[in-house]
């Protein structure tokens, strides 16, 4: 995929074990990062993030459905990623099935939290309509139109956008004559309940080259990686997920250290993310 | 239902001979040799060319003109209800197909054998002439990858409701069980490359909405001349000169 000389590859690692990267970033600095949102109309909520030349869409549908026996006072919530054929050649057809599966299990594992639904990031109760026979189904799903390395951070920030944009609409419940019955539902066209996105996670890889750790790799920097870290942190600093790319092993202490590196990061990551996504959402209101 | 009220308004306002507003832009996938996106009203496509490059599948290579390949693709959230299966349906290949038939009539493959061509397009947007603005895309993403075409080939579609041609529909007008006439032409020599309806139409009609459509694409070629256009002094600009 990314064919590189020799000479190329000691230029990256020998610039990463200088500080100075192969477009003038420091280690620890991302590409600079725009979003856009509502550009799905018909969606309930939707963003567009560029982190470099990483572009990807994320978009957010919400249906009614039954809630799960195990969780009766809890909504679902699926996520699904689909890697466009446009982005690599590789992708056509089913040759982008492996990589989109990969990002939409640790998508899932950073966001939703274990099986029983505790620890999620994104607040499942919010989403109840009546408890045990109604709530709502979130269906998030993601298109990775370019890829330029470090898709799960930029896929992160794009649902984080994504789910600040959503509007879920109220739901008036007329209960049916007997308890036992389907209450009707009436789903408003005007009310809209902005959805809480406080809670949610954004995720920052770690790639390790050489000795060192980098934020934000490029395709080619990747391709040079001996293992990678990915990371979910919250605004509180809490650690919301964690998954180890690559086959080289690593020490315990290293891992602990790229956590605290993460947590110092995430905070930055946060900070950029929140201003940016305001920004486009009062474009998005002016235009 | 009325689709064309005694005014002559359409249900989104248009008049019946009038496109929905075009929007192109150049570049939008950086990794790719050439991409553009399209704007048709509420439908929205990208589409990124690849090549030409060494064909990877040795026994699909042809040694005397270039191998065009083409995928079309639609977004999980482009239609209105979510879809399950985005890719390998029955339509999509056809649109495929379609596609890749329509871009190779214009391409000088000669000029480069045993090489491959990969056209990609991707619907962010489906509200009815997906197929027309694919095509309009695939040109604009052709030209910008330098690939030597003998012609720009433009699209658009038109149909018949309620005894109006009506040019570029839309979704809504497009289920309404109605003519839908696809037509993509070769813009300097005015000859059609492609050529499709659904539905039935009597002749003299179809020459009519015919004639309309043709009249539909010759407006986005003089768009796509004017994006080129720009496209080009920014590249000039860019280097200096």
């Amino acid at each position: 995929m990314v064919g590189l000389s020799i000479g190329e590859k000691h230029f990256i690692q020998g610039g990463i074990a200088q500080d100075i990267r192969t477009d003038g970033r420091k280690r620890l600095t991302y590409r600079p990062i725009s979003v856009e949102t509502g550009v799905i109309p018909q969606a309930n909520g939707s963003a567009r993030v560029r982190m470099g030349a990483t572009d990807v869409i994320a978009s957010v549908k919400a249906e009614l459905g039954k809630p799960t026996p195990l969780q009766p006072d809890k909504g679902k919530v699926a996520i699904y990623v689909d890697c466009s054929p446009v982005a690599a050649p590789m992708f056509e057809r089913r040759g982008g099935e492996e990589l989109a599966t990969e990002l939409s299990v640790a998508l899932q594992k950073c966001l939703l939290g274990g099986k029983s639904g505790a620890g999620a990031g994104i607040d499942l109760s919010s989403l109840m309509v009546i408890e045990g026979k109604i709530c709502w189904d979130l269906y998030i799903d993601c298109l990775v139109i370019s890829s330029d390395g470090n898709l799960l951070d930029t896929l992160g920030a794009a649902i984080k956008a994504a789910l600040s944009n959503t509007g879920v609409p109220k739901v008036h419940v007329a209960m049916g004559p007997s308890g036992d019955e389907q209450p009707e539902v009436d789903i408003s066209d005007e009310e809209f309940l902005q959805f809480d996105t406080t809670g949610v996670p954004v995720i920052v890889t770690l790639t390790k080259i050489g000795r060192h750790y980098i934020v934000d790799a490029t395709s080619e920097e990747e391709s040079q990686m001996s293992s990678a870290v990915s990371i979910s942190v919250n605004r509180h600093g809490h650690i919301c997920g964690l998954t180890k790319r690559g086959g080289s092993g690593l020490d315990p202490s290293v891992i602990l250290d790229m956590v605290s590196v993460a947590k110092h990061v995430s905070e930055q990551l946060i900070n950029k993310l929140d201003s940016e996504i305001a920004a486009a959402e009062a474009y998005e209101v002016e235009s | 239902m009325e689709f064309v009220s005694p005014e002559g308004l359409r249900l989104d306002g248009r008049r019946p001979m009038e496109m929905r507003q075009i929007r192109a832009e150049i570049g939008v996938v950086a990794k790719a040799d050439g991409s553009a996106s399209f704007e048709m009203g509420n439908t929205k496509v990208i589409a990124a060319v690849y090549g030409p490059r060494e064909v990877p599948n040795r026994s699909q290579q042809i040694s005397d003109q270039a191998l065009v390949r083409c995928e079309y693709s639609m977004a999980n959230f482009s239609t209105g209800d979510r879809m399950r299966k985005p890719k390998g349906d029955r339509r999509s290949m056809e649109i495929s197909l379609v596609i890749r038939q329509t871009m190779e009539a214009c391409i000088l493959t000669h000029l480069m054998p045993r090489s491959q061509i990969d056209i990609f397009v991707q619907v962010l947007q489906a509200d009815g002439g997906t197929r027309s603005a694919c095509i309009n895309a695939a040109t604009l993403a052709l030209a910008d990858a330098g690939i030597p075409m003998c012609d720009l080939i433009t699209s658009c579609s038109a149909g018949y409701l309620n005894s109006t041609p009506l040019l570029d529909l839309n979704y809504v007008e497009d289920s309404a069980g109605g003519p839908d006439v696809t037509v993509g032409i070769l813009s300097k020599s005015d000859k059609v490359t492609l050529l499709q309806m659904d539905s039935k139409l009597p002749m003299d009609i179809f020459e009519n909405v015919m004639q309309l459509a043709i009249e539909g694409c010759k407006a986005v070629a003089n768009y796509i001349r004017e994006i080129l256009l720009e496209n080009t002094k920014q590249l000039e600009y860019r280097r200096g000169t």
